[in-house]
């Protein structure tokens, strides 16, 4: 099941046929995957199918074996990491784990990439970053350590972070795994907000299904290596695919195959 | 007995291959930082992270190589008192303190102590950031870690490591004269004299090189084992470990040759 946004025939990203092997485990094989400008589209899949991996390529973290990778018209996969920082520039990343640097407080946290790339001084970068945090509600803790607060906190102040450089595209890594409802329900309206206010790209991967038939624009499942389903939230919702249903239904059993169980 | 010859060249050349590897990372690090650095410019230091690395590195370590200092320089003493005494050379003895304290003991020990201290502190800290993804957290951020991370921690180790060594010297050369005093009843003017007269720059140059060389050999292979952790916790103990391993041989080598060199 493949569907073409209709209001965006070019894609804003391309994986095209990509492939990657960790040691003797195949990860990726061939896979093949466009995001349009705008959407939110979510990956989802079992633990270790790849989705990190996925979108760790897309921002150099990792190379692909084969394939291609495409972002608005230029190749990016064969960059070097010093060509790389442009690309980084325009689409942000949130990790699973925030990534915060726990020598800083969260406003230090915040204000490095306006210090590094905007021309700020730290007394000036420190201030916008003040500003950053109160948009996700964490004004009041820029001056904590992130070993001193909850996950959700943290991961608000990475997103905060990770939108100082205003990304057209933020790739989100399980976002709101190990977060309370309410606090993962922020970070869903936040992601929303996101793409309906700023015109932001968002590619998350996640095993949410709250989350994932709330707020996707369009899901692409990923099983053994490639995409089994890509399609709006009804498209994969009424997908005849067994595979695809016991994913969705959260059933033990299964056609589904799940190595190490 | 093929089992046996067969499990000694794996084990041989597995460990062949490993120091091949690290040799080559380190190189290329090497040349990273380098690369960074020249021709510099205002991008290729971060100038926060050089001051609170000179100040974490440098100014912290004072009290612990200070104390060191003092009983290398006095232990100095101690041995070559019954030659002082039994040849009657007391105008001699701040000479030989001194030859042996800048030339070889002060540059050796404060780089040993200085290893074990801010190298294995610096692997530590660089190996939890990476194993916590937050060099990638830097990488995604578009910022270099080599420029940010790494260049203003070598920088500021082979700084501090050479004004250590020259406060090291300093103090050690005051552990030597007390006791010196205390021991053989030399007078502190006459031991300042037999330093200053039979001493030359060159003695105390010939430290400060080695401790430019040794303060840059341990930056490099602490940051290098910091930022190459695989596993976890039980990794970075690993990391740790080789790194002050690597540290020492590497000061011990470098010792030799540059010894051997500059005469």
């Amino acid at each position: 099941m493949t569907r073409e946004h209709p209001d965006a025939p070019r894609p804003l990203i391309s994986f095209k046929a990509i492939g990657k092997t960790f040691g003797t485990k195949q990860v990726l094989k061939d896979m093949t995957l466009d995001v349009y400008a705008g959407e939110v589209l979510f990956i989802i899949g079992t633990s270790g199918v790849g989705k990190s991996v996925t979108i760790k390529h897309l921002i150099g973290l990792l190379g692909i074996d084969h394939g291609e990778i495409w972002f608005d018209g230029k190749r990016i996969d064969p960059l070097p990491e010093r060509e790389l920082a442009p690309v980084r520039k325009r689409i942000g990343m949130v990790f699973q784990n925030s990534t915060l640097f726990d020598s800083m407080t969260l406003a230090e946290n915040v204000a490095l990439p306006l210090r590094k790339h905007k021309g700020m001084r730290q007394k000036q970068a420190l201030a916008e970053a003040r500003a950053r945090l109160q948009q996700v509600y964490m004004a009041d803790y820029a001056d904590r350590y992130p070993a001193e607060l909850s996950d959700g906190m943290r991961k608000r102040a990475a997103i905060a972070r990770t939108l100082t450089l205003e990304p057209e595209v933020v790739l989100f890594d399980e976002p709101t795994t190990g977060l309370d409802p309410v606090n993962a329900r922020r970070i869903d309206r936040l992601i929303r907000e996101l793409s309906g206010t700023h015109g932001v790209t968002s590619v998350v991967v996640s095993h949410d299904l709250v989350s994932i038939f709330t707020i996707a624009d369009r899901i692409a499942f990923i099983y053994q290596g490639g995409v089994r389903a890509v399609g709006t939230r009804a498209e994969i919702q009424g997908s005849p695919d067994p595979v695809v249903q016991q994913f969705i239904a959260g059933k033990a059993s299964g056609p589904m195959e799940t190595p190490g169980f | 007995m093929l089992g046996f010859v067969e499990r000694t060249v794996t084990q041989v050349g597995t460990t062949m291959v490993t120091i091949a590897r690290e040799v080559g990372g380190i190189v290329v690090m090497t040349a990273q930082v380098l690369r960074a650095l020249v021709p510099p410019s205002p991008a290729s230091l971060d100038g926060r992270e050089l001051v609170k690395n000179l100040h974490k590195m440098g100014n912290r370590s004072v009290p612990i190589v200070a104390l060191t200092a003092f009983f290398a320089g006095a232990l100095m003493l101690v041995q070559s008192a019954p030659f002082v005494e039994k040849l009657q050379a007391h105008a001699l003895a701040g000479w030989a303190s001194g030859y042996a304290v800048l030339r070889e003991i002060g540059p050796i020990l404060i780089a040993l102590m200085f290893s074990g201290r801010v190298g294995a502190n610096n692997t530590a800290e660089l190996g939890t950031m990476t194993v916590t993804e937050q060099l990638d957290g830097l990488r995604a951020l578009a910022i270099d870690p080599v420029r940010y991370l790494i260049v203003p921690r070598v920088v500021a180790m082979m700084v501090m490591l050479v004004a250590l060594t020259v406060i090291g010297d300093l103090v050690s050369l005051v552990g030597a004269a007390v006791v010196g005093k205390a021991l053989l009843g030399i007078e502190p003017a006459t031991f300042y004299h037999s330093v200053v007269d039979n001493l030359k720059p060159g003695d105390f140059l010939h430290g400060v090189y080695k401790s430019i060389a040794f303060g840059g050999a341990i930056a490099i292979t602490s940051c290098y084992f910091g930022v190459t952790v695989k596993g976890g916790a039980v990794g970075v103990g690993k990391a740790v470990n080789a790194a002050v391993v690597a540290a020492a041989v590497s000061v011990m080598l470098l010792d030799f040759f540059m010894t051997y060199w500059l005469g």
